[in-house]
């Protein structure tokens, strides 16, 4: 047989799906040819290298766009959205708007400390002193706390936009016009979703989604002043590590 | 933006044919129009299907934008989901089906032919072109493969990168066995050629 002839059962060897009568001819045909060693022994690499290729992770904003597409079509239905479950009482959200704005402060500083811990926050205090009170008291606290959130949030990617808008000229055009991109598209999010809560308002994750746009809003604007802090000095290694997180 | 990559596909025998009736009580709760399940079905998902994304259209932006088509899609057809193969395989397809039609209108647009591979290419291929000792950069195996022509790069991610058997990637695509194998055969000794042009030096 030729080298020709071969050239399947050694695509099969790398499949791994060659019979033990094959193998061993292709074997004995190895053992007196180093092209079509040299051959098998390229094509199990590069096949071994695809399988170690990792997995890549979509950025976070993809679902909220998701969810809010569902909603703007009215493929959501508010019953089984409202019975869903919260997984951050609102208070807790309100906890950490607050401490966000704290770190919007320090950011006039271009020193943006990230991932402020929920439980750090003084008003997580306040929402356990919440636990007891009646329906009525906690439903109308629960509406005061999401708004009082939404407007910490508010302000704290104003300070941030501020501060970073102030600084952008030190980024290279291309970053800019991606960091730009994106802000676009959660703003989009967050216009969709607070549409979305004006419209049904008793929905839980309808807040739960706007939330989380907001505070990937508050991220990317907190990584953009990384991002200037590092160029700014010159530390090109952890700039690049900061473009590539995002 | 990496992961590690999941390490149970479609087909992982009795494990996924036991977790069907959760899966179909997955599905039923999105039909119901349950946000919170849909989010559930998106998380265990939206990783594989964005690097296939990625890998069949070369960059993150226009996967992101395909991901975002590729669940309002499946949100849509979650009617017609009969449970007769793994919901994973359903995405897969559904997902290839929505990223080669993007290809192909992209390449319209643009003017590119996404040429064939003949078996006279092929065979060329397997001549020569011996890889360098070193071990294959993952950058320049990604660049090799936004090189391939759509049809052997689907079989070659499918089956190489996303580890499934030949009759899974036959169903996912719509093709038969046996020419899955052969697109990823042809992938694979294309890839091979591509590499060995490369330099270490190569930007």
């Amino acid at each position: 047989m030729t080298c020709e002839q071969h050239l399947v059962w050694i695509q099969e060897a790398v499949d791994g799906t060659i019979g033990s009568i094959r193998r061993a001819e292709l074997d004995a045909h190895l053992a007196g040819c180093a092209a079509c060693r040299a051959l098998l022994d390229d094509l199990q690499r590069i096949h071994d290298a695809a399988a170690d290729l990792p997995a890549i992770a979509p950025p976070d904003r993809a679902w909220l766009q998701i969810a809010g597409r569902l909603r703007l079509e009215g493929r959501i239905s508010a019953d089984a959205v409202a019975a869903r479950p919260a997984r951050r009482p609102y208070a807790a959200w309100l906890a950490i708007a607050a401490a966000l704005v704290i770190a919007a402060g320090s950011a006039v500083m271009l020193v943006v400390p990230r991932n402020t811990p929920p439980s750090q926050a003084p008003a997580a205090a306040a929402a356990a002193s919440t636990a007891g009170a009646t329906p009525e008291v906690a439903s109308v606290e629960a509406v005061n706390a999401v708004e009082a959130a939404q407007a910490q949030f508010e302000k704290a990617i104003a300070d941030l936009e501020k501060v970073a808008k102030a600084n952008q000229q030190a980024l290279d055009p291309n970053t800019s016009a991606t960091i730009e991109k994106n802000l676009g598209i959660l703003d989009q999010a967050i216009a969709d979703n607070r549409a979305a809560v004006k419209s049904e308002p008793a929905s839980v994750a309808a807040r739960e989604t706007l939330f989380d746009a907001l505070r990937q809003k508050v991220s990317l604007l907190q990584d953009t002043i990384s991002l200037i802090n590092e160029m700014r000095k010159g530390n090109n290694a952890a700039a690049a590590q900061l473009v590539n997180k995002s | 933006m990496a992961t590690s990559k999941a390490t149970v596909h479609p087909s992982a025998g009795a494990a996924a044919a036991a977790s069907r009736s959760a899966e179909q009580a997955l599905v039923d709760r999105c039909r119901r129009g349950e946000l919170g399940a849909f989010e559930e079905l998106y998380r265990a998902h939206s990783g594989r299907l964005f690097s296939l994304a990625v890998r069949m259209l070369g960059n993150p932006s226009d996967a992101e934008d395909q991901l975002q088509e590729i669940f309002l899609s499946a949100h849509r057809k979650l009617e017609s989901f009969r449970g007769e193969s793994a919901l994973g395989t359903w995405l897969y397809r559904l997902a290839m089906n929505q990223l080669l039609d993007h290809v192909r209108s992209r390449a319209a647009r643009t003017g590119q032919l996404t040429d064939g591979l003949d078996d006279a290419t092929v065979l060329a291929d397997a001549g020569g072109h011996k890889l360098a000792e070193r071990a294959i950069d993952r950058i320049d195996l990604e660049r090799a493969l936004a090189e391939l022509p759509e049809g052997c790069r689907a079989a070659f991610v499918l089956h190489d990168v996303e580890g499934l058997e030949h009759k899974e990637v036959s169903e996912v695509l719509g093709i038969a066995e046996g020419t899955s194998k052969s697109q990823v055969h042809k992938a694979r000794l294309r890839l091979r050629a591509l590499l060995s042009k490369r330099s270490p030096y190569d930007v």
